[in-house]
């Protein structure tokens, strides 16, 4: 299964770069949380067992999973309904299966199974272009997930799916015009969102957005206290647990949604320049694996996977400096979350898989 | 062939989402660059306005000792409960919280808070001064429970004055500094004094306060100590003022049954023994932040606690004046002692009958028995001799024109009028009928209690004017050091036969046949002179009947002992009391106080109140209806000169 002449086609620069994000979460979450804490623990064993699935993703050759994508989606989406009803409920959400040591959140992990999914179908496809058939297929096998998710709820999750869907399609050859026509009515469709499908808590937070001084105290103070998170950082940063953004608490969940404006509080603009880099690094390795790809679905499923990753690194950096609505949508690779972590490197796992496999029949 | 159109289809859309993702990093770049770098400053501060609190320290005001050590002023622990809005949510929760929690009307708290609604908001806003244990535990409790992490309780120092309103006058009050007040080591916010020696000493007593720079959380708890500056506390000072004679002379209006005010001093030195105003206010109200009822009443009062009657109010001197003009006259060498007037129950100057006191007349006087009798004939003789200027000149020297100078604030200047003052004040020349009155201290006399006792201290001492005064001594730091005395206003000295004339004649006003002998204190000479202040002219008191004004005369009674040698000298102004005499009382148990206590005696007690006696014939009452015409005169003439 693994031959020994793959072993170097691994794409080692990029899995050092991911390493290197996983280490650098780990450091800001030592920081955030004040010290060896059971969370720093718990990211660990995230970690390690992240690279277990990595290897195992990496072993099996991406076709014979794609050829399995199917089950492997059915699954998830079992255990997605399973959740809606039986799932431990945190915080108002039922996102989790209590496995009594720890919990997991299989939405984590429908990224994976839908890029498969969609990789499979598109990469099997014998058109050369995107038809309105294969469009409706591929939005109701996104949609089935996305709605189950939403139920949770947990929106932002529920979001990434759709950048995953977009990237397949789009690579896959989808007419541009199409394209057109769904921006348009993505535009169209707003307004009745807002009116009809948003919480009045999400729409608060829309609107604090745009003007954060309305509710200072309210929905608008995480944003503000974002903006001074990472504008106090300055140059260099204020230095490993100095940040008192975060130390103390201004900033909520420093460890989570918030590590960004951590790291760019405690290591400044230089610390947020080489981790940037870093993910800029990683997504463009991973488009060169897309398009060195042996074949369409290796191509589509790099894309896939890649996609949720991207949109995820966009949006939190953009959020974690007070530049977009926020909004619970983790950094991947760095936040806290065992989940997040062992699905996002198993989507790495695929990508090096693609890679490493662009010269095996 | 598809398969590399494909694979070129794929390559250059790869290609458009590769240039995407470069150019959201880049703009991601360019966005923390503006906030980490451009507008750096702007956000440091921000964070560290977050997370910093600097708490004022307040320091304890300087002690104040009585003469013998004994502690008057001082500070006690209070709490203070103050709102920091810093990362209040819900203001209104908060206050209504707190009000409930407090027990307190929550509309007061809601205008507390609006009144300091336009601070900074990290600053906090004191809505309980001087808060009950119950409510501090009632609300640390709440604390524990995050239910009200904005609320701050501290513990400062809280200004704590003698029960029984003991010298209020004297030692005033403390209050949150004016906007006026503002500067100089004085801050918003900060406690000053108001009035009294709390006020013009401030700069001694008010001390430094220290601050504490603290680290908080989000949720407003305090981490550490970053900083801590310790609070100064304010200079200790000594005053002159000696606890059991000022609480012999309080006594002593209790035990009358009127109030008033006395000044009781050394005449060697001008050190003050005893300072009364009463009706006195609790300086204690002030010291939490007065609340508003409680100052109106204050200010509405009839009675007038917050007049500083001691340096504040002015009376005519009545009989008190005749002093002043027999030292004139003797002085100034018109007169011997041996001068005899004769008293036929009135005398005519001027086209004008005026009459004495007692309506047969005094016969044959000379100066001393004048003195006792108080006859007014001999000193309307001795006035028309002198004219007033003389007798204005006199005055002066004895200190009963303009200030004192005493150390504390608002002193009103007394006057004794001349024809310099009358031109200038009305643009009229003097007329020497007027002179007639002002020599038994009616007409325009117009003085303080404290100028009078300025003046008796100088008869007593034989010419000195000295400088009333209160500090003893201000402990710097380094020990007691001994306060610089105001310069002596003027030293002149007496010729002996006067002040054998004005001391023999004084020392028979109580204890020969004068009006002084309440005071009278066997084996002791006490000398001394009662007075009357008319309130209203007799013709005026026709008009006002049945208003509800108090219209009785005022009673003064100067004093001082003993007769050689005085170590004490002081005034006793009895208001509406209608007799001079009845001061005398009040006198007699402050001297006995003060000479119990040097020769080591038990202090002497006042004896429950007699039945009233009948009234006694008073010399001092107003010689009738003969000056109404010049009072009245002079009144309009006063009230056109306003204009």
């Amino acid at each position: 299964m693994f031959e020994r002449r793959l072993y170097h086609h691994v794409d080692w620069g990029l899995l050092v770069a991911v390493l290197a994000l996983c280490a650098v979460g780990l450091v800001q979450i030592y920081s955030a949380t004040g010290g060896w804490t059971p969370i720093v623990q718990m990211q660990i064993y995230g970690v390690v067992l992240g690279l277990v699935a990595l290897v195992i993703c990496l072993s099996v050759d991406y076709r014979s999973l794609a050829d399995k994508s199917h089950l492997i989606y059915v699954g998830i989406i079992g255990l997605l309904v399973y959740v809606l009803f039986f799932g431990a409920v945190r915080g108002g959400s039922r996102r989790w299966i209590d496995l009594g040591v720890f919990n997991v959140q299989p939405s984590e992990f429908v990224k994976a199974a839908l890029a498969l999914v969609l990789a499979k179908f598109f990469g099997d496809s014998r058109r050369a272009v995107v038809t309105r058939a294969d469009l409706f297929v591929a939005g109701a096998v996104t949609a089935i997930p996305l709605v189950l998710v939403a139920q949770q709820p947990d929106l932002g999750t529920a979001a990434t799916l759709i950048p995953v869907a977009f990237a397949v399609v789009y690579v896959a050859g989808m007419p541009m015009r199409i394209l057109g026509v769904l921006a348009l009515v993505g535009v169209l469709a707003a307004p009745m969102a807002w009116k009809f499908a948003l919480q009045d808590y999400q729409r608060e937070r829309i609107s604090t957005f745009l003007d954060p001084a309305q509710d200072a105290r309210g929905a608008g103070y995480q944003q503000i206290q974002a903006r001074i998170t990472v504008g106090s950082g300055g140059a260099w940063g204020k230095g490993f647990q100095e940040g008192t953004q975060g130390q103390l608490r201004f900033l909520p969940v420093a460890h989570n949604d918030f590590i960004f404006s951590v790291l760019a509080e405690e290591q400044g603009f230089a610390g947020v320049i080489v981790v940037l880099g870093l993910y800029l690094f990683v997504i463009l390795r991973s488009l060169e694996s897309a398009r060195l790809a042996k074949d369409r679905l290796g191509a589509y499923l790099a894309m896939g996977v890649l996609a949720s990753f991207a949109f995820q690194v966009m949006y939190n950096i953009t959020m974690s400096a007070g530049l977009a609505p926020v909004k619970g949508l983790t950094l991947p690779l760095m936040s806290y979350g065992g989940s997040s972590m062992i699905a996002t490197l198993a989507g790495f796992g695929l990508v090096l898989n693609v890679r490493m496999r662009r010269f095996t029949n | 062939m598809a398969q590399t159109e494909d694979r070129r289809r794929i390559t250059v859309r790869l290609m458009v989402l590769q240039v995407s993702v470069v150019v959201t990093f880049a703009a991601l770049a360019i966005g923390f660059w503006f906030l980490q770098i451009v507008q750096h400053t702007q956000f440091e501060e921000m964070a560290e306005n977050n997370h910093q609190r600097t708490l004022a320290l307040r320091a304890p005001r300087g002690v104040l000792f009585d003469r013998d050590g004994k502690v008057l002023v001082e500070n006690r622990l209070s709490f203070t409960v103050s709102i920091v809005r810093e990362h209040t949510k819900d203001l209104d929760r908060t206050i209504r919280l707190l009000a409930a929690v407090a027990g307190l009307d929550i509309s007061t708290v809601r205008q507390i808070v609006d009144r300091h609604r336009g601070e900074p908001a990290y600053r906090p806003i004191v809505v309980i001064e001087d808060a009950s244990l119950s409510q501090v535990a009632a609300i640390m409790a709440r604390r524990l429970d995050f239910e009200l992490p904005d609320v701050v309780v501290e513990q400062v120092p809280m200004r704590q004055y003698p029960a029984d309103a003991l010298a209020a006058h004297l030692f005033g009050y403390v209050g949150e500094a004016s906007d006026s007040q503002i500067g100089e080591g004085v801050t918003s916010g900060a406690i000053v004094g108001q009035s009294g020696i709390e006020r013009v000493y401030n700069r001694l007593l008010m001390g430094q306060d220290g601050a504490r720079r603290v680290v908080v959380n989000s949720m407003g708890r305090e981490i550490r100590t970053l900083e801590e500056v310790p609070p100064v506390e304010g200079r200790r000072v000594q005053l002159t003022i000696d606890y059991e004679l000022q609480k012999a002379a309080e006594e002593g209006f209790r035990h009358a049954g009127f109030t008033g005010a006395a000044l009781i001093m050394d005449p060697r030195n001008g050190e003050v023994l005893s300072y009364v105003s009463l009706p006195a206010y609790d300086p204690n109200d002030f010291a939490a932040g007065i609340d508003r009822a409680t100052w109106a009443s204050l200010n509405a009062d009839r009675l007038k606690p917050l007049q500083n009657r001691a340096i504040q109010g002015r009376y005519s001197p009545g009989s008190i004046f005749k002093i002043v003009v027999a030292t004139a006259a003797l002085e100034e060498g018109l007169v011997t002692p041996d001068y005899r007037v004769s008293c036929g129950g009135g005398a005519t100057f001027y086209g004008h009958y005026y009459k004495c006191w007692l309506k047969g007349g005094h016969g044959s006087v000379d100066m001393r028995h004048a003195i006792e009798q108080s006859c007014n004939v001999y000193f309307y003789t001795l006035g028309n001799m002198l004219g007033v200027d003389r007798i204005h000149k006199w005055a002066d020297k004895l200190g009963l024109a303009g200030k004192t100078g005493i150390d504390l604030p608002n002193e009103q200047e007394s006057l004794v009028p001349s024809t310099e003052w009358k031109l200038e004040r009305f643009g009229e020349k003097w007329y020497a009928g007027e002179t007639i009155s002002v020599a038994i201290g009616q007409g325009q006399v117009s003085v303080t209690p404290a100028s009078l006792a300025v003046m008796i201290s100088t008869i007593a001492n034989g010419g000195t004017r000295v400088t009333p005064h209160l500090i003893r001594a201000v402990d710097e730091g380094g020990g007691w050091k001994i306060a610089t005395p105001p310069a002596v206003a003027s030293t002149g000295l007496f010729r002996p036969e006067t002040l054998a004339a004005l001391h023999d004649g004084l020392w028979m006003v109580v204890n020969g046949h004068g009006t002084g002998g309440r005071a009278r204190i066997p084996g002791l000479d006490v000398a001394g002179k009662t007075g009357t202040a008319q309130v209203i002219s007799n013709k005026g008191r026709q008009a006002a009947r049945g208003s509800d004004v108090d219209l009785r005369d005022h009673g003064w009674f100067v004093f001082f002992a003993p007769r050689d040698n005085p170590e004490i000298a002081g005034v006793i102004f009895g208001e509406h009391n209608e007799h001079g005499y009845l001061g005398a009382p009040i006198a007699r148990h402050v001297i006995e106080t003060y000479f119990a206590k040097k020769d080591g005696r038990p202090l002497p007690t006042l004896a429950p109140m007699p039945a009233p006696a009948a009234p006694e014939a008073d010399p001092d009452l107003a010689p009738l209806e003969d000056q109404v015409p010049v009072a009245a005169a002079t009144a309009r003439a006063a009230a056109r000169g306003t204009h």
